[in-house]
């Protein structure tokens, strides 16, 4: 245990309602397309009706001509950026090219959906007219939308200007592969030719979508001097501001992003999309520009679906259950764009156990689908879909426990990662015995009209740090106000404040948080990669003791002490055998704030990581006439450091839960062959509802990290990764067949049971 | 053509201007300028656009603006009191029942409708009656135990 840990915490812990609760009941929470600035137009954007073809022209007069039409804009309007120009985020950078493309299309598209050109109207109904009088001639060029068709010999290739890295030298390399990575340890090969027992499996899971509620939207406006002023729905302020003016070729002087409420991001909101298209017709009209995806354009092409996935993988083990060999090939979906990382996920996908061997390879696969971005977890579900069934058929044909064959082989504190890196703290032991003896697992499954079965799943994610920075500022009554750069996307601003109240010595009610504007507070990374409590709370301590320091300086002059001698606690500072014996806070504020104010300066950068395990168990029911699954009971057990707020980690933990088994059973975005989404509305692409899903336990537990402040661990991604695979060991126990296929569909389900019913005929 | 079109929102004589292809999402948001009622995809699917027309909770994106016409309309705006929140408000709050909140309005407008038939209802009729909102963030857990506890906190009151 960490020192920090066994403070006892006034604030720090409890179970507080979120600060900005009330504007959201209310509905007075400004979301970007409830924004109404003087004069505003509407921006509409014109997206191309084929997955691979080469523009030969874009025509724009007509809808220059319509009436009410105030600008039109295409690829020309925005400067050229090359591959490889990496601008600022997070310990590995980005590429503006990536960004770039995906607002708009230059010399080729490469999904349906890719915007192609954008107006600006007066109002919705003209944009709309004005859409339909673009012209654009292609050259339309085969579509590659699944992994066989992008990877088969002669396909067309999508980018052939780009260098596949990661292959041996002399190795045929398919065509349209990102890049290829390899994680490998001892002979892994070797080991499950001599293992005693193996389990292989290979699944595919279709691309899924983050699903947040509120459409893609944004206003810009640009004032005479040239000043860009962009409201955003997004999870990072100060990335939207990095590649908006990036893309658009503005200085940053120029251009301010404020985070207006983000109605869900969950990954797809880091990549701007609208963002640089309105700030170029504002720039082009004078007035503000406001754009709102409709929800057919953000579920076919408008943006971002986390990545479809073809994962097969290989498992053995020794008579007694000790794992010997894990061998894995993951290929994923990146979309018409390449470049999404492939590491993380492999990583993710072996992480939870102690193997003697491993092999993992990994290959991202350039198709006519969307470029894929973040996902809660990216690639996590789909890769734990493919091991958590693999380890559990292993320890069935072990005859083992399920929990006691991961409790076995479970990663320990110290343990290799399939990376090579030692684990730091986990508490991944403590957790399995907690399932061990809970009545999840324990009690006996009730019995039910159709078969019925439970499932248990691991998962690991392990989250980043990046960088965070806050400000913190002491009004005249001694009440601070907190400026953070970070955007609030899970409770942030609430978590905060009960962090720099904690540290103050103040009540919650005396501290004001706020996500500041990219010309209010200084960089940090976006909130993503479950990042944001950990770091803002190291930068908010930062801040806190900055700010306590020069306070201290204060009361020692006003006490007569040594500043050595000068206590604070609770609003009160206290010196040794001065003329007076204490001065509270706000005292020594109402007295010294014209003296020139108290600033604290918080950033943190490069925190250790705080790796995020869990375990799930969930009883499934399955008809086997229909091959409908309902999920009858979930328990989700995860090790969080330290619960800054227990109420806003069972949120996070409950949410995660029901969106992985949204992609787990129902959700999918059908393509067809030629890339034409035939789903693009949430009736067909089918979120759960509340009658979907069980009430979801949360079991926290709190093994802390050292040298984070609270021992805090990253809590919001994890909780998605096992769900899929401990859904689908529940159909198995059920029904005695592997669904192999994510979403795991009644068709799926069905498919499945005749095909058991056919093999053992 | 627009026409216009006069109705009664939040206990308010309203009229505006609406095109014909205008849905009653749009007057409100657009025209009246209550943007608490949210749009996430304008077929009825999601339910963020839920509001109260003559007491009983439709999607406003698939009521055309004509349609409210002499109408009763309430929003999640006309829900509180002044700065007095409804029991179901304030139980989202204590409860964590409010992530993002792009869906609680309309988590609001389907739950006080419900309670008005209803004021006594089971976790699986709160389930229902919220089964054409989706939320994204919470799960739903969060959500169910606060209006739950609302119902609780209105019988209490209706006792007292």
């Amino acid at each position: 245990m960490s020192d920090e840990a066994v403070i006892p915490l006034r604030v720090v812990g409890q179970r507080l309602p979120r600060i900005d609760a009330g504007e959201r009941v209310t509905g007075r929470a400004i979301y970007p397309a409830d924004l109404v600035r003087p004069g505003m137009l509407v921006g509409a954007i014109k997206r191309s009706p084929h997955a691979h073809a080469t523009i030969k022209s874009i025509d724009l007069s007509k809808a220059l001509a319509l009436k009410g039409v105030k600008a039109v804009v295409s690829g020309a309007d925005f400067p050229e950026i090359r591959p490889n120009t990496i601008i600022p985020f997070g310990e590995t950078g980005a590429d503006l090219w990536v960004s770039a493309l995906i607002v708009m299309a230059r010399a080729k598209v490469l999904w349906v959906g890719h915007p192609v050109a954008a107006v600006a109207a007066v109002d919705e109904h003209i944009a709309a007219e004005a859409l339909r009088l673009i012209e654009v001639t292609y050259d339309v060029l085969p579509a590659v939308v699944s992994f066989d068709a992008a990877m088969a010999k002669g396909a067309s290739v999508l980018h052939p200007q780009h260098t596949t890295k990661g292959f041996e030298t002399g190795a045929a390399i398919p065509p349209n592969i990102g890049s290829r990575t390899l994680l490998e340890r001892g002979d892994a090969d070797l080991a499950l030719a001599q293992s005693a027992a193996t389990a292989s499996i290979a699944v595919k899971v279709d691309t899924g979508h983050q699903g947040y509620i509120e459409p893609h939207a944004c206003v810009a406006e640009a004032d005479p001097q040239g000043n860009v002023t962009v409201w955003a729905s997004t999870q990072g302020a100060h990335q939207t501001e990095i590649q908006t003016a990036g893309i658009l070729g503005l200085p940053q002087s120029k251009l301010k992003v404020v985070p207006l409420e983000l109605g869900g991001g969950f990954g797809g909101k880091i990549t701007v999309h609208l963002e640089p298209v309105a700030a170029r017709l504002a720039q082009m009209t004078g007035r503000p520009v406001k754009m709102v995806m409709s929800r057919a354009e953000v579920l076919a092409g408008g943006s971002g679906p986390p990545a479809a996935a073809d994962v097969m993988v290989e498992v053995g083990a020794e008579a007694d259950g000790r794992l010997k060999a894990i061998t894995g090939r993951y290929l994923l979906d990146t979309g018409g764009i390449p470049g999404t990382p492939t590491t993380l996920v492999m990583q993710a996908s072996a992480a939870c156990y102690q193997t003697e061997t491993l092999r993992l390879e990994g290959m991202d696969v350039v198709t006519s689908k969307p470029r894929t971005e973040a996902y809660r977890g990216p690639g996590g579900i789909q890769a734990a879909f493919a091991v958590e069934q693999a380890m559990d058929e292993l320890a069935i044909k072990l005859g083992m426990d399920a929990a006691a064959f991961r409790q076995r082989n479970a990663a320990v504190t110290g343990s290799l990662m399939p990376a090579g890196t030692p684990f730091p703290s986990i508490g991944l032991t403590t957790i399995l015995e907690r399932v061990a003896a809970h009545s999840c697992w324990q009690d006996p499954l009730p019995p039910g009209k159709h078969p019925r079965g439970r499932g248990l799943a691991l998962g690991y994610w392990r989250g980043t740090s990046m960088t965070s920075a806050a400000q913190l500022t002491v009004a005249g009554d001694g009440r601070i106000s907190v400026s953070m750069g970070t955007v609030d996307i899970s409770g942030t601003r609430t978590t905060m404040a009960q962090v720099a109240a904690e540290e103050m010595g103040l009540s919650i009610d005396d501290v004001h948080v706020t996500m500041g504007d990219t010309k209010s507070s200084a960089y940090s990374d976006a909130a993503a990669g479950s990042r944001v409590g950990r770091t803002m709370a190291a930068a908010v301590v930062d801040a806190c003791r900055d700010a306590l320091g020069q306070l201290k300086r204060r009361a020692a002059e006003r006490l007569q002490a040594p500043e050595g001698d000068v206590t604070y606690e609770r609003g009160v500072f206290r010196g040794g055998g001065g003329i007076a014996a204490s001065i509270t806070l706000g005292e020594l504020m109402r007295q010294t704030l014209t003296d020139g104010a108290i600033i604290g300066r918080g950033v943190s950068t490069k925190l250790p990581f705080g790796v995020e395990v869990g375990a799930h168990v969930v009883d499934v029911e399955v008809d086997p006439d229909t091959g409908q699954v309902t999920v009858l009971r979930y328990t989700a057990f995860q090790d969080v450091g330290r619960a800054l707020n227990p109420t806003a980690v069972e949120g996070q933990m409950q949410g995660s839960v029901v969106q992985g088994l949204g992609w787990a059973l129902t959700e999918a975005i059908d393509y067809d062959a030629d890339g034409r989404v035939r789903n693009a509305s949430l009736l067909d692409f089918r979120l759960p509802t509340a009658l979907d899903v069980p009430p979801i336990e949360c079991v926290i537990i709190e093994t802390p990290v050292p040298g984070v402040p609270y021992g805090l661990r990253g809590v919001g991604e994890m909780p998605i990764v096992p769900v899929a695979g401990a859904v689908a060991n529940a159909i198995r126990r059920a029904i005695g067949v592997r669904v192999t296929a994510m979403p795991m569909t009644p068709e799926r389900v069905l498919a499945a049971i005749k095909t058991k019913a056919g093999t053992s005929a | 053509m627009k026409t216009v079109v006069h109705c009664d929102v939040n206990g308010e004589p309203r009229e505006a201007l609406a095109d014909p292809r205008d849905t009653l999402l749009v007057l409100l948001r657009d025209r009246l300028g209550l943007t608490g009622t949210k749009e996430g995809c304008s077929n009825g699917n999601c339910g963020s656009c839920t509001v109260l027309l003559d007491d009983a909770p439709v999607c406003a994106c698939l009521v055309l603006a004509g349609e409210a016409e002499g109408a009763q309309i309430t929003t999640i705006e006309g829900v509180a009191d002044g700065n007095t929140l409804h029991p179901v408000q304030k139980a989202l709050i204590e409860h964590g029942g409010t992530q993002c909140g792009f869906c609680t309005p309309g988590i609001v407008i389907s739950a006080v409708a419900m309670l008005a038939e209803n004021p006594r209802p089971s976790d699986g009729q709160i389930r229902h009656a919220i089964a054409g909102n989706i939320c994204r963030c919470t799960g739903y857990d969060k959500i169910v135990a606060a209006i739950a506890a609302a119902a609780s906190e209105m019988q209490a009151g209706a006792k007292r």
